[in-house]
């Protein structure tokens, strides 16, 4: 098209993107808003990281599989006759029961320990829940139970800029569900003496237990608040593909976000995850052709890493001031 | 719930006895046979050279730190280790020698989580901040305004702690301390790193808690002239072992802590 000779790679890669997009602005629009909806998923994924680092410093390998042992216990729990919004009260008793063992059998025991000790007790933790999963569920990939939750289904369109953008009412319900979710942890966190307490915990566990804090209490909470999470997260990616372990693999697009973010900012997680999501989709169709595909698979790491050039203490990160 | 106090304890009779206590990290003896009691309404000072084992030793009271020897008799109630809970629960309150707050919380909700364990709203109340949780929360918070008001930071209430000063900053330390309304204060090095001005008004801070609340307080402090105006006992760490305890004037003529101080060989 306008790319002359000797130009011709740096033109479609500087020029010909920006072109298409301001030329069809639908195509643009319907992009930036399946960026979105991705990533409103990792910004709940990175949430469940940051909240569980956050209150016991773990790095918890096992947010990813949570999320489909979630999901899994909800369509498992449905297909054995317990009515759906039952079967969701039940499964998140279920990530009750989770939480409380982890910290019964995995946090309280190592407390002392090295952090990669407690990383390793993680992994641990996702090949049991793997295994535990497997033998309850079977390895098939299940149908989440999407209209027995009463999630609509379809999408709304309306013209725009010469063509017509879609907008599917599950991805539209998946945002709404989330924005409530962080809502409620948001509030919930400042607000409440018991959030006052996580706070508390998160910033120093010495003066938190010299106050009376109990942290096997707190770590309860968190994971919990995890867990509700990952079952959130769990319908909703369950809704838009199908609910298996292969959805686990979800935790690593969790990563590029927290080094965005940083692994203790709740605003973090969630700006990050949208920039990710959008950066990944728009990256995906207006570069990917010249890269011949595959980019998503690194896509959000280069992205993260070019955000951290230009901003190296991350997105809510203080200033870092080097001390000489 | 808090057990009730049915031993409660008069001025001058023994509030903590720490008995033949030994602690040690791998190798490094921290604390060496050591006894001592901290009787009800007095100010206790505890002091010797850096390494001597004096924060050790507050660890070990407040139940961060297990002693491998020894017990703890607190309140009547005789422990081989307390856990932190208990500590706090039965009445312990502590700063640290290098400021332990929630950095990223204000000073009015540091002072705040310092009334934890007075708190008994339940879980399902809090959620929606109505009811007992509202009425508790208001109530607490009138505590905490006292607080505020007699440790004179009202400017700095609404500050997130960590972009305050130091000197500040053991200023807030305190106030949370004295939110659990301790019975025995535990304080690591109040006036370290503080100028003149800040030594005073800590110093007086210390000496009203202690005139009329009645609160018991064990100190740890390297400022000479204050520990001899401050304490009515002093005991002198070296090496992990006791090696003298007094009243001031006691300590200040002992040949082994004139050695210890001087930095005479053993
Ligand atoms: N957590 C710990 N792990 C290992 N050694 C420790 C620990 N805490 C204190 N120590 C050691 O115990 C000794 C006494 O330290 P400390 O109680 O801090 O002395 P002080 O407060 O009198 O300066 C020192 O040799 C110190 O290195
Ligand atoms: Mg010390």
């Amino acid at each position: 098209m306008l790319c002359v000779k000797p130009y011709g790679m740096l033109c479609k890669i500087f020029v010909v993107p920006f072109y298409e997009m301001w030329d069809l602005p639908d195509i643009f629009v319907q992009t930036l808003w399946e960026g979105l909806v991705g990533g409103t998923l990792y910004s709940l994924i990175a949430l469940g990281f940051v909240l569980v680092f956050k209150a016991s410093g773990v790095f918890n390998f096992a947010q990813g599989i949570m999320v489909v042992f979630a999901a899994l216990s909800l369509v498992g729990l449905h297909s054995l006759g317990v009515p759906a919004f039952l079967a969701l009260i039940l499964a998140a008793g279920i990530m009750f029961v989770l939480a409380y063992s982890v910290e019964r059998v995995v946090l309280r025991p190592l407390v002392n320990q090295p952090d990669i000790i407690l990383f390793m007790a993680t992994f641990g933790l996702t090949y049991f829940l793997i295994g535990l999963g497997e033998l309850i569920f079977g390895g098939d990939p299940k149908v989440m139970i999407t209209k027995q939750l009463y999630i609509p289904t379809g999408a709304l369109s309306f013209d725009f800029g010469g063509g017509r953008v879609e907008l599917q009412k599950l991805d539209i319900t998946a945002m709404v569900v989330a924005s409530i979710m962080v809502a409620g942890l948001a509030v919930f966190f400042s607000k409440t003496r018991i959030g006052r307490a996580l706070r508390a915990v998160a910033d120093s566990h010495k003066a938190a237990l010299s106050v009376g804090i109990s942290l096997n209490q707190i770590w309860v909470i968190v994971w919990f608040a995890a867990g509700l999470v990952a079952l959130v997260t769990g319908i909703m990616w369950g809704a838009r593909s199908e609910v298996s372990f292969a959805l686990e693999i979800i935790a690593l697009k969790a990563l590029p976000v927290l080094i965005l973010g940083g692994f203790t900012s709740i605003p973090g997680a969630i700006v990050g995850g949208l920039i990710i999501g959008i950066g990944e989709k728009v990256g995906e169709i207006y570069w990917g052709p010249l890269l011949g595909g595959g980019i998503e698979s690194w896509l959000a790491y280069m992205i993260a890493l070019a955000f951290l050039l230009f901003r190296p203490q991350g997105l809510f990160g203080e200033k870092i001031i080097e001390r000489v | 719930m808090r057990a009730p106090d049915d031993t409660t304890i008069k001025a001058g009779q023994t509030l903590l006895s720490v008995e033949n206590v030994s602690l040690s990290f791998g190798g490094v003896k921290a604390i060496r046979g050591v006894s001592f009691d901290i009787k009800k309404g007095e100010i206790r000072a505890i002091i010797g050279p850096n390494g001597a084992g004096k924060t050790s030793m507050l660890n070990v009271i407040n139940g961060f730190y297990h002693p491998q020897e020894g017990q703890i008799t607190f309140k009547g109630v005789k422990r081989k280790k307390m856990r932190p809970n208990d500590a706090a629960n039965g009445g312990i309150a502590r700063t640290f020698q290098n400021v332990a707050l929630f950095r990223s919380m204000t000073t009015l909700d540091n002072i705040m989580a310092g009334r934890t364990l007075k708190m008994h709203s339940n879980f399902f109340w809090q959620l929606w901040r109505y009811g007992p949780a509202e009425r508790e929360e208001i109530e607490h918070r009138h505590k905490v305004e006292e607080i505020i008001d007699f440790l004179e930071i009202e400017h700095i209430r609404r500050v997130p702690v960590g972009r305050l000063p130091y000197g500040l900053q053991k200023r807030v330390e305190l106030g949370r301390a004295l939110a659990m309304e301790p019975e025995l204060l535990l304080l690591d090095e109040p006036m370290a790193g503080m100028n003149l001005e800040e030594k005073e008004d800590m110093c007086r801070y210390i000496i009203d808690v202690n005139n009329h609340f009645g609160t018991t307080i064990a100190l740890i402090e390297h400022d000479m002239g204050v520990v001899m105006d401050l304490a009515n006992r002093v005991i002198v760490l070296d090496y992990g072992q006791k090696i003298a305890d007094g009243t001031p004037d006691e300590v200040k003529a002992n040949k082994a802590v004139i050695d210890a101080y001087l930095g005479v060989a053993h």
